[in-house]
């Protein structure tokens, strides 16, 4: 199963609880697909640069998940029908580089040097 | 006709994202995105900002989402 990143911009007349409950059904059908929502991102209101449906602001929420493919078609087809939705976009996830901290970086080699030493090891034993 | 303008003006350019070791542009990322597209929202060109093929490739990717998601415009008026 691959990770994904849906944005999501909602009509801005909509109430909080009104998106809540959006955002809920969709973290709720993923995990009934299978799937797992690694992180949700309120963005809250924000300016549009162009005028989409005559709104000029929308209401920015973005997923995070790890889900199966078919999904993918699903919930583009519920957001279509979904007349909140101003609009939707789902992207395959990168791996996701440090850009601000460096930590991050400092631990992976860590972790990778210590996989890479098991399976030195183990395959050393079946010589 | 003139020949000696060009040859003036020229300085060499690097790679501003590789200046500062960015390893993925992120299509979330507009206050970065902003720096790469012109006044009237069309991206610059790598002759004009000196950014290597690598990164460029990832910044016309990333401005057409951001578009999309109407963080960046397609076209920004101006009034003449």
């Amino acid at each position: 199963m691959k990770t994904y990143e849906t944005t999501i911009i909602f009509d801005p007349g909509l109430e909080e609880a009104r998106i809540n409950e959006e955002v809920d059904r969709v973290s709720q059908s993923i995990s009934q697909a299978g799937g797992e929502v690694v992180e949700v991102q309120r963005w809250g209101k924000r300016k549009l640069a162009y005028n989409i449906r005559k709104r000029r602001d929308g209401t920015y929420i973005h997923i995070k998940h790890k889900s199966p493919p078919e999904l993918i078609g699903e919930m583009d087809r519920r957001f279509r029908l979904n007349e909140g939705v101003l609009r939707h976009l789902t992207v395959l996830a990168v791996k996701e580089s440090p850009r601000a901290e460096e930590p991050g970086r400092a631990a992976e080699p860590a972790a990778a040097a210590a996989a890479g030493a098991a399976h030195a090891t183990q395959s050393e034993e079946k010589v | 006709m003139a020949r000696e303008g060009e040859s003036r003006s020229f300085r060499r350019k690097f790679c501003k994202l590789c200046f500062d070791k960015v390893e993925r542009i992120d299509y979330k990322d507009d206050r970065r995105l902003t720096r790469f597209i012109t006044d009237r929202g069309k991206i610059v060109p790598r002759r004009i900002s000196g950014t290597c093929a690598r990164h460029q490739s990832q910044i016309t990717e990333a401005v057409k989402r951001a578009r999309i998601l109407a963080l960046l415009p397609f076209t920004s008026e101006q009034y003449r």
